[in-house]
């Protein structure tokens, strides 16, 4: 995926792989794009270090994505539009 | 002599001179003198005195140091807990070493609304306030307790590893000395206070009268951020976990420019340290690098300065010699001492030593650490691993009995097994959890956990199975879990 990545979208790839990665699938639908990841115990530190490493793998080119620290792994839906460059969402 | 001396005599000596640095700033050694002392007087006042607990619940900063000197200086105990730690372990904790007080950050405070403790729980901000000059207990003296930090128990019940002044004295006074501490000197702090080494940080760098820069909770796990500080900084003596420098080499850029000139010492411990990193270090930077070896219960007991032997090896350096004074024994299953090539238990003894568990019989001889060592030619030590069923995860000691304990209270859940697959940086805390009827989502099973257990607790990974598999004689078969685990992580490292 390169720049400019759909917000809808992303935060399906995002569900998506942190329901698979960190909530065995998710079969009781639990996430929600506005979950608090770090607040709710999914991202650990492991954890983060590898949302991270998806994240540069899967939107590499985008000039987001080489800004996103561990810091800005708030939710799903922060996460979609840090990447898709919503005005005013970055600090 | 206590422990809170160091600073004291720094206030003295070079009152102007920078103790410790933080996100807001420098504080000098009469600026933190005098935020203990305010602080202490106000313990004194509402009756802490000699040999009391004190609760320490909030991020780092330079307040939170001055609490500890204010808790040491009140002749009382200080018991640090993780700054992210849930108001429930805070509960738990506080109980179990029947604390008289909790100091937490202000905005905490109503989050330990109704806690049993005789002098309340008290803001951090009362550091700020003035210094009236009343009168403060005696200092305590080297067999007095200093701290009690909570490491995992064989029981699944958290333990309490009290030690005294005089074994941190013994362990901080053998780092200043080792590392040569002086007065231009920066240590940064990384551990949190919860850990030992925090000790070595803070109080080897005050007996010189040297500064600490205390890194930040929320960045300790962020390899870009630590590469940054440790340069704008002007870091000299570093320490942290292998698994924190092999992420700063990894995908910090640690390596890709220049060494800092300052740079004397990197200092590790708490796990096996990848050698290929330590070369990637030794390389990179003149600093001398030491892997420092011990449990919460020993403090650090051994130490080893790698050298270009030890580059050269396949495995992580050696855990080297005794330090501090201490004797290492490594005993045979018999009994016997081991020999040149034997493996043997590493067994204890000396100044640096615990006095005991909170609550528990004292120590009265030598500490059995659980830690298997090879007894190499030439005298040094090599870690082999544990005997019993303690796992180590990125360098925290996690007890699996203490994670389930928590695991089975979530009422989704039946049974739960937790093992650790990988490594080094690429250990993975792994839950196995066999549904309760009606079930649970994992979503539910991590917010319970995060509630319950400090952030290095909480299983990085989580799978619901039909059954635990068992092994022959019906004890749930870890190691099949582990292989499943690691299978699961596989290609899949950050």
């Amino acid at each position: 995926m390169n720049a400019g990545p759909d917000r809808e979208k992303t935060e399906e790839v995002l569900m998506a792989f942190i329901r698979e990665r960190f909530l065995d699938g998710d079969p009781g639908g639990e996430l929600e794009p506005t979950s608090p990841l770090i607040d709710w115990g999914l991202l650990t530190s492991l954890n983060s270090a590898v949302l991270l490493n998806f994240l540069h793998r899967e939107f590499e080119g985008s000039v987001a994505v080489e800004r996103i620290t561990a810091k800005d792994l708030r939710d799903v839906r922060s996460i979609a539009a840090l990447l898709c460059g919503a005005p005013g969402d970055r600090p | 002599m206590s422990l809170d001396a160091a600073v004291r005599e720094a206030a003295r000596s070079t009152p102007d001179a920078v103790a410790v640095r933080d996100a807001d700033g420098p504080v000098t050694y009469a600026e933190l003198d005098r935020r203990s002392r305010a602080l202490a007087e106000e313990l004194a006042a509402r009756g802490v005195g000699r040999g009391d607990r004190v609760v320490l619940w909030a991020p780092k900063s330079a307040d939170l140091v001055a609490a500890t000197q204010a808790v040491l200086r009140a002749g009382a105990v200080y018991v640090p807990v993780h700054g992210d730690a849930p108001a429930a372990r805070v509960r738990a904790l506080a109980e179990d070493c029947s604390a008289a007080a909790v100091v937490a950050s202000d905005g905490r405070v109503p989050a330990l609304a109704g806690l049993p403790a005789p002098a309340g729980v008290l803001p951090l901000g009362l550091a700020r306030g003035p210094v009236r000059g009343t009168a403060l207990p005696a200092p305590a003296g080297d067999g007095d307790p200093a701290y009690i930090l909570y490491t995992s128990g064989s029981t699944g019940r958290p333990k309490g590893v009290t030690v005294s002044h005089g074994a941190a004295l013994a362990f901080v006074g053998w780092a200043a000395a080792e590392v040569g501490a002086r007065p231009d000197d920066v240590f940064a702090n990384h551990a949190s206070f919860g850990f030992d080494l925090s000790v070595l940080d803070l109080y080897a760098a005050f007996r010189a009268g040297a500064s600490v820069f205390l890194v930040a909770e929320d960045r300790a796990h962020d390899p870009h951020a630590l590469v940054d500080l440790l340069r704008r900084e002007r870091i000299s003596v570093w320490y942290s976990v292998p698994s924190v420098l092999t992420a700063m080499v990894r995908r910090g850029g640690l390596t890709e420019h220049p060494a800092p000139e300052r740079l004397r010492a990197v200092l590790f411990a708490g796990e096996p340290f990848p050698v290929r990193y330590v070369r990637e270090l030794a390389a990179w930077t003149g600093a001398r690098l030491l892997n420092l070896y011990g449990p919460t219960e020993t403090n650090v007991c051994a130490f080893h300065e790698v050298r270009a032997a030890d580059l050269e090896r396949d495995r992580p350096a050696p855990i080297g010699r005794a330090a501090c004074g201490d004797l290492l024994e490594v005993l045979r299953d018999d009994g016997a001492a081991a020999g040149p090539g034997e493996v043997g238990e590493l067994v204890v003894a000396g100044p640096t030593l615990m006095l005991g568990y909170w609550g528990h019989p004292p120590l009265d001889g030598p500490h059995r650490t659980g830690d298997l060592v090879r007894v190499l030619p030439d005298g040094l030590l090599d870690y082999v691993g544990r005997r019993d069923s303690m796992l180590k995860v990125r360098g925290h000691r996690i007890e699996p009995h203490e994670v389930e304990a928590v695991l089975e209270s979530h009422p989704g859940v039946a049974r739960a097994a937790v093992v650790c697959a990988g490594s080094g940086l690429e250990a993975a805390l792994t839950a196995f959890l066999v549904p309760a009827p009606g079930g649970a989502g994992a979503l539910s099973v991590r917010r319970h956990l995060v509630e319950r257990l400090p952030p290095g607790m909480v299983p990085d990974l989580i799978r619901f199975v039909d059954e635990l598999p068992r092994n022959a004689n019906g004890k749930i078969d870890r190691a099949g879990l582990t292989a499943a685990a690691e299978q699961m992580t596989n290609g899949e490292a950050p």
